[in-house]
């Protein structure tokens, strides 16, 4: 018997789509009849008031939690979200139910001992709420008292060897795409430059010291499946300088009908056989493909490595061998003076292990130096960029000016020009001018 | 219930304390196949909507299973999981960007196996516990924020409009008729914690009313010159006020700079601003983050209001589903909604979507917005 | 510096502020310190550690204060 009627959410059980309140109320039963014995340390009916205060939610149209200033456990100055709901009255379940996030594996990959361990520890010590995954990417467990916290980050560091994520002004837990694993677009192993940089870098995740928040995010190749592009200060964007690799009989197997184009993916659309000139060569937007006497040329110096002509042929086409990421900073949502994508700051460094990725670390940290000291409270990198400009970043960082940092060049002409740059400098004497010029 | 220990022992914190280790190292969840033939794949098949294959240049093959799930999910849903893993996959999970959940086997014969055992797993209430899609050229999970269920900020649940959403849009997580991909997100309020500023449609929550001022109690919960300093647009003062015969200090707010961020709320309780009537949703669209093609770009404002219409949020549904179809009768093959949007003109857009234009679709926010209006004689009538 | 001195230092300049906030930005503790901020950080570090500081989070900001002090502890009855 439910311990609240949820009139308004039982109308989201229908439906084709995994109902989530479907899915509460068998935890909400699952925790009343604790099968497994547990010694439950946080309130046995947590599930059934949180559905009773979402519904509520429903009803009210308005939330109904409060923030807290609660971080994280000792020394951690992230990693917990608080909160605390404002009908504790009603809900003595989730009076105190605060958020832990817990840093994700590269690629999101798990076993299920592994989940299991997880799922045990949040069984006893919390509400049996997850979200698999957080935005950022953490496995995020969902309402816990503050008794609990210590208790929990103590079992997950002592016995699964798993730490806390971050939150506030710290570096988030970074974040890949598959990349290598299981991709063949992958121009390095994301996993490999996530788990390394978010382990040389543990300190500035779980102990803030920024101005504000600092994401990582790799994506393998241009497709940008973790949208790195959109949302990290700082992207790691997989590209290749040399030539895409042609397979010709591949190619004649797309032209001939043999192979799906696009792995398939517009498999139930009607849109007839496979045009190579009109799918490929004209939708080619740099114009450097063609297709002559069944054989495919691309210009590869012309190409700018959008990935139209690979995603569409991936068994006749293949990213090239020279691999390395593409750098680009200041991505951020639209708040406060609208949203930035990543501006380029690297075209092209090699993503090397055997150095221990010291040509990225290289950029990263004058970059935080500079961020960290020319950047206002709550002020994302893009935004100390804009305000004091690309050529500050590039000065920090100490990275030469090169046309592909820009779309265009500037259309004025204000060039703030410092003295050094110009011959003789601004030191001049009056005198010798009035030498040529009367008063 | 008894207080069990973990070991901890509050007074000394800092006794065995194991700190900075980090997520645990990726390699050690691959399946084999995966550890194998990493960085060696030639290319990938979509068999059917949902599964997909990857063939390595060992001629290795694995076979992925992509299923939909709401993120919120219970620790009972993730057990499930881990017995559907172990039966088929030899314990190995994974869960994509997008909430999804891959399954995957190593070969052909096991695929069958598993699709009916996931088709066959149906909550008490009759959704699918894992529906098989969001590959290739339609819909996939869409990705969210936390709403009501957690957040103390939002304009809107998520898992409610989400689920409402998903449910309007389930042919298109099942099939892929559509032109190209299509990428839908919510985000409960403008903070973006689910930046969704780049998808092809997007579902923003929104407040409208300013917040309200607990002047009683706003000194004793909150530090003013937190709450001020707060305000990304400089709307909060500190004042004076008269409560109850008593001059109490509290804060003023220039409403008409209020952009109803919610920010002054996370900083003092004395200060929320959420109502019924004042919050609602924002609907997005153009954006992607992709470079195939074009360039990513931005999603746009194209519906500025609709109501919180708990619990399936029929106008927001309506509009998204009438915006997909039109997408999917009319662009070219490949092209996203953005891509036919600019190429058909975003005039056309709201023609074909059948979508009102008001004032409030016209940028006036700071610098960015003279770079929206039109600075050109070619335009559709 | 001294760890000792350093948390002098902070401790100071933050009780003269206490009247109007408890709750500080990172940067404010590194212009207390007159250090670059990245050097200032393992000073920071340690000050919490030590229960000199203590985090404070609105969960996408952190700040930094004496322990106990400010209006909000109370209003989240966590004491």
């Amino acid at each position: 018997m439910a311990k609240h009627d949820t009139p308004l959410l039982d109308q989201l059980e229908s439906g084709p789509w995994p109902s989530f309140v479907s899915d509460l109320k068998q935890e909400a039963e699952k925790r009343a009849k604790n099968e497994a014995g547990h010694e439950l340390q946080i309130p046995v009916d947590v599930v059934d008031d949180l559905l009773g205060i979402l519904e509520l939610s429903f009803k009210h149209g308005k939330t109904h939690w409060k923030h807290g200033g609660i971080v994280g456990v000792f020394g951690y100055g992230g990693g917990v979200i608080g909160r605390y709901c404002d009908q504790p009255e009603l809900f003595p379940g989730v009076a105190h139910f605060h958020t832990m996030r817990i840093a994700q594996p590269g690629a999101k990959f798990y076993t299920s001992d592994y989940l299991r361990q997880l799922t045990d520890i949040w069984d006893r010590r919390g509400s049996g709420i997850t979200n698999m995954h957080g935005s950022t990417g953490d496995i995020i467990f969902i309402g816990t008292t503050t008794p609990q916290l210590e208790e929990i980050y103590y079992e997950i560091s002592h016995n699964m060897n798993q730490d806390l994520g971050g939150s506030g002004s710290n570096l988030r837990t970074p974040a890949d795409c598959i990349g290598q694993a299981r991709c063949e677009y992958a121009c390095y192993d994301t996993q490999d430059l996530c788990y390394n940089l978010t382990m040389e870098y543990q300190d500035e995740l779980h102990r803030p010291a920024f101005p504000y928040k600092f994401k990582f995010k790799f994506d393998g190749c241009p497709n940008g499946c973790v949208a790195a592009i959109a949302r990290s200060d700082m992207s790691f964007i997989g590209t290749w300088k040399d030539d895409i690799r042609i397979d010709d009989e591949a190619v004649k197997a797309y032209v001939g009908g043999e192979f799906a184009p696009n792995g398939g993916a517009h498999a139930d659309g009607d849109w007839g056989a496979f045009d190579i000139q009109k799918e490929i060569i004209a939708l080619c937007p740099t114009g450097c493909m063609k297709y002559e006497d069944g054989k495919l040329e691309i210009d590869n110096r012309e190409c700018t490595r959008c990935m139209h002509c690979i995603n569409a042929m991936p068994r006749a086409l293949r990213i090239g061998k020279e691999t390395g990421c593409s750098i680009l900073c200041g991505a951020k949502a639209p708040i406060l003076d609208g949203a930035q994508m990543g501006s380029l700051v690297v075209p092209f460094v090699e993503v090397n292990a055997d150095d221990d990725y010291q040509a990225i670390k290289d950029v990263i940290e004058p970059l935080w130096d500079w961020w960290m000291e020319e950047g206002k409270n709550r002020e994302r990198l893009g935004e100390t960029m804009k305000r004091l400009g690309f050529n500050a970043l590039l000065e920090a960082t100490g990275i030469a000016p090169v046309p592909q940092h820009v779309q265009e060049p500037r259309s004025n002409p204000y060039i703030f020009w410092k003295e050094e740059e110009v011959e003789g400098g601004w030191t001049r004497d009056i005198d010798e001018f009035r030498k040529d010029h009367q008063r | 219930m008894a207080f069990v220990s973990s070991g901890y022992n509050p007074d000394k914190p800092m006794e065995n304390r194991i700190s900075d280790i980090g997520p645990r190292k990726y390699d050690e969840f691959y399946p084999e196949v995966i550890k194998n033939n990493k960085g060696k794949w030639l290319y990938h098949d979509i068999l059917e909507p949902g599964i997909l294959v990857h063939v390595a240049e060992s001629g290795d093959k694995i076979y992925t299973i992509r299923c939909g799930g709401a993120r919120l999910m219970s620790t009972s849903l993730i057990n499930e999981i881990c017995d559907i893993a172990d039966k088929h996959c030899d314990g190995h999970l994974r869960f994509t960007t997008r909430n999804n959940i891959e399954f995957m086997v190593d070969s052909e014969d096991k695929v069958k196996p598993l699709k009916e055992d996931l088709e066959s797993r149906k909550f008490a209430g009759g959704s699918y516990k894992f529906p098989i899609g969001g590959t290739g050229a339609g819909i996939t999970n869409i990705v969210h924020t936390q709403g009501w269920i957690h957040c103390h900020t939002p304009a809107t649940d998520a898992s409610g409009p989400v689920k409402a959403a998903m449910d309007v849009l389930f042919d298109d997580f099942k099939s892929m008729r559509l032109p190209a991909h299509l990428r839908v997100s919510l985000a409960c309020c403008l903070n973006m914690c689910g930046a969704v500023h780049c998808s092809d449609i997007a579902i923003l929550g929104y407040h409208r009313k300013p917040p309200l001022l607990d002047h009683e109690y706003l000194d004793k919960l909150c530090e003013i010159p937190l709450a001020i300093a707060a305000c990304p647009t400089a709307a909060i003062k500190p004042s004076k006020v008269e409560f109850k015969g008593q001059e109490v200090k509290s804060v003023a707010v220039k409403d008409d700079r209020c952009m109803f961020c919610g920010n002054c709320y996370t900083m003092c309780p004395s200060m929320p601003l959420a109502d019924k009537e004042g919050d609602g949703i924002v609907i997005m669209a153009g954006g992607k983050v992709s470079n195939r093609i074009s360039a990513p770009k931005f999603s746009k404002v194209v519906v500025a209001f609709l109501p919180n219409e708990a619990p399936r949020w029929p106008q927001t549904t309506t509009v998204i589903k009438n915006m997909v179809d039109a997408y999917a009768s009319n662009a070219n093959k490949y092209e996203r909604l953005g891509e036919w949007a600019e190429r058909i003109g975003w005039e056309r857009f709201f023609d074909i979507c059948e979508l009102d234009f008001t004032h409030h679709l016209i940028d006036d926010f700071r610098d960015p917005a003279y770079y929206t209006w039109r600075q050109t004689t070619n335009f559709k009538f | 510096m001294e760890q000792a001195e350093a948390a002098e230092m902070v401790v100071e300049a933050l009780r003269k502020k206490l009247k109007s906030k408890s709750k500080f930005y990172f940067n404010d503790l590194s212009k207390i310190l007159g250090m670059k901020p990245r050097a200032a950080k393992k000073y920071v570090n340690k000050m919490v550690e030590d229960g000199v500081l203590e985090y404070w989070s609105s969960g996408s900001t952190s700040m930094y204060g004496i322990p106990g002090t400010g209006k909000q502890a109370a209003a989240e009855h966590e004491d």
